[in-house]
């Protein structure tokens, strides 16, 4: 019980934090706190179009926030989020206009490529440290500039957009009849967030109730005792990759066939969707249902950033000032299971 | 242009070995204390953002040399505390600070410059180039080291002092000590905390000199998120390294000359997103042929894991 307090109260200590030195830069700025707060809350929540749009800007976020939080209760530190999930977004797209079949066919097929293509990509990481003892930290992050730039690569070569005279780096415009049924109409949240529901109920059942969970949560825990226990790190290291890649490309998959329904070079990368499910995944300690949870808050105070930008002179950095603030005071939480995983003398606790 | 290796393929790679070199350093000192600083690329950020701030605002080269060393340390101290007094995980700390770095800069550069995305001024003075007597008269290797920004004499010449001060003096011996086993070093007397400060301290400074050189050297102006990727390039030097500074120089002066290579493919027309992914590549292959352990167990030893 105890605990269980503790894990709620970290968080609130963060975002307070977070939201205090959001109001130094306000003043900064010469703004006035209470009504840029407000303008804030308004822009996420204030009527149901801006909700509804909070909502589906958390979509992807939840999904690659679900794909961090597998990696990191297996006690992988997997960066790779972004460069997956622009990888699964140049293949949903790429697969979408080009396989032939009925658009229920076409959206499926892309789904799944997405998130087999961001699945390897993911796993080559984490098959790279069990073989070659290559730091999964530093390889993932690598990999994020290599993905961006072939996906950049191909919007501007191979795969560009010839139908109109644009000279944006993109594929073709995917047909009407792939695109995500909206949700309620006139609003911009699609199926994709339902997907993202289902998903973060999935993980988490996956996690606290199948046999694999209950390994991924050994490893994480304690390696050493994972060991002793017969789980094979590396097998273990290269399949929660591959389904940690999969759910970044499922991420961009649907924005891909809800959102954007193209890939456009950069557009990913602009709206930090990867880095922010990473994010959501520290804010939660990689609990599947917090991480939703952080998701939609950190994609509130975005869209919430945005309508105060809209409305007052506070530029919208602020948000992402108030959610560097946030992690770097949520990592004080880390600290205790570290000090446990000490004490269990951890001679493999390395994530690499 | 139509060679592809010639003296300014050179001179090139000497500015861009640079910024990799001294945030390699940094990121060194920090290992060599026990703390794996996944920071050094928001510490590079601040200090080219603080650069160009400090020269808009004083005028000054040194004034802003010294600015962006003040701006980084003031980071620097932000990730001590956190990681050796909070006892933080040192890796979230480090994510933490690029997160940071990111969202400061750019709000930053809103707040004072009143911009988007990038910072320009036509009439601000880059860092002074300097011409060595004599070397600057031998053929083929003046054109490539004489001529230089101030930083990349400075560089080598910490290079040197770093691999001096490690291993021939005793304060140098104790920073090994406190990192190699911070239990018998403070058994001895050693103060391992104060240590682990100064070592992140100056890499601090060594990221703020990284910045100055990217912002200020290599171009006058700093775009969001300009470091792209360097600070990473330069943890990865830290570890093929084994965190020995001429060690660390050898990888940082590959990763350089590699970047160096990437712009200038872009003139036999292939296409520039391929080229620019020839340093990361590079990066990825050498870490398979370079295996080391040594960062695995300075990792474990201070702070348990690198998770």
């Amino acid at each position: 019980m105890k605990s269980s307090l503790q894990s709620l109260l970290q968080p609130l200590i963060a975002i307070v934090a977070g939201l205090l030195v959001g109001a130094i830069a306000i003043v900064i700025v010469d703004g006035n706190i209470v009504e840029t707060y407000r303008e804030m809350w308004n822009g996420a929540f204030g009527n149901f179009y801006f909700f509804t749009s909070t909502l589906a800007r958390a979509t992807p976020i939840i999904l690659v926030g679900l794909g961090a939080s597998l990696a990191f209760k297996a006690g992988f530190f997997n960066m790779g989020s972004e460069g997956q999930m622009v990888l699964g977004a140049l293949t949903a797209a790429i697969t979408a206009v080009y396989i032939p079949g009925p658009g229920w066919f076409k959206a499926i097929a892309a789904i799944i490529a997405a998130m087999i293509v961001a699945g390897l990509w993911s796993a080559l990481a984490g098959w790279l440290d069990s073989r070659f003892g290559m730091n999964l930290l530093i390889t993932t992050l690598l990999l994020n500039y290599i993905a961006s730039l072939f996906a950049g690569y191909m919007v501007a070569y191979p795969f560009k957009d010839s139908t109109t005279n644009s000279a944006l780096s993109q594929t073709q415009m995917i047909d009407k009849s792939v695109f995500f049924p909206k949700l309620f109409s006139g609003m911009t949240l699609h199926i994709g967030f339902v997907i993202a529901i289902v998903a973060t109920i999935g993980l988490f059942l996956f996690i606290k109730y199948t046999k694999k969970g209950y390994e991924i949560r050994m490893l994480g825990g304690n390696p050493l005792f994972a060991s002793y226990g017969g789980v094979s790190r590396g097998r273990l290291m290269v399949a929660s990759m591959l389904i940690s890649g999969a759910f970044a490309g499922l991420a961009g998959a649907s924005d891909v066939l809800g959102t954007s329904y193209r890939y456009l070079d950069g557009s990913l990368v602009a709206a930090n969707y990867a880095w922010t499910g990473i994010m959501a995944t520290l804010l939660a300690n990689s609990n599947p249902i917090g991480t939703a949870i952080a998701a939609l808050f950190l994609a509130a105070l975005q869209t919430g950033g945005m309508g105060m930008e809209r409305n007052t002179d506070v530029p919208l950095e602020v948000s992402s000032i108030i959610q560097a603030v946030l992690i770097l005071f949520i990592t004080a939480k880390f600290t205790m299971s570290f000090i446990k995983r000490k004490k269990a003398g951890a001679k493999d606790g390395s994530t690499n | 242009m139509d060679q592809l290796i010639d003296v300014s393929l050179f001179a090139a790679a000497l500015r861009m070995i640079t910024p990799i070199l001294l945030a390699a350093l940094g990121g060194a000192i920090c290992a060599r204390v026990g703390l794996f600083n996944v920071g050094l690329e928001g510490l590079i950020l601040v200090g080219a953002f603080s650069a160009i701030l400090g020269n808009y605002l004083t005028g000054s080269i040194t004034m802003a040399i010294l600015f962006a060393i003040g701006c980084s340390l003031l980071f620097a101290l932000l990730f001590a505390y956190m990681s050796i007094n909070l006892q933080s995980n040192v890796i979230v700390v480090g994510i933490a600070i690029n997160f940071l770095a990111a969202g400061l800069t750019t709000f930053a550069l809103r707040a004072i410059f009143n911009v988007k995305g990038a910072y320009y001024d036509k009439d601000m003075q880059g860092l002074p180039k300097i011409d060595i007597p004599l070397i600057k008269d031998i053929p083929w290797l003046g054109d490539v080291i004489s001529g230089q920004s101030i930083l990349v004499y400075v560089s080598i010449i910490i290079v040197i002092l770093l691999q001096i001060y490690l291993y021939k003096t005793v304060s140098g011996f104790r920073l090994l000590a406190a990192g190699e086993n911070p239990t018998a070093a403070r058994s001895i007397g050693l103060p391992v905390r104060k240590i682990q400060y100064l070592a992140v301290l100056l890499c601090g400074a060594l990221c703020g000199l990284a910045g100055a050189q990217l912002s200020l050297g290599n171009v006058t102006m700093f775009t969001e998120g300009m470091t792209s990727g360097r600070g990473f390039i330069a943890l990865v030097a830290t570890m093929l390294g084994q965190s020995n500074p001429i060690g660390v120089a050898g990888a940082s002066v590959l990763f350089g000359f590699m970047e160096a290579l990437s712009y200038r493919l872009q003139n036999f027309s292939i296409p520039s997103n391929l080229s620019a992914m020839l340093p990361f590549v590079v990066t990825i292959i050498a870490m398979i042929f370079f295996k080391n352990n040594g960062y695995k167990d300075d990792a474990k030893k201070s702070n348990g894991s690198s998770r």
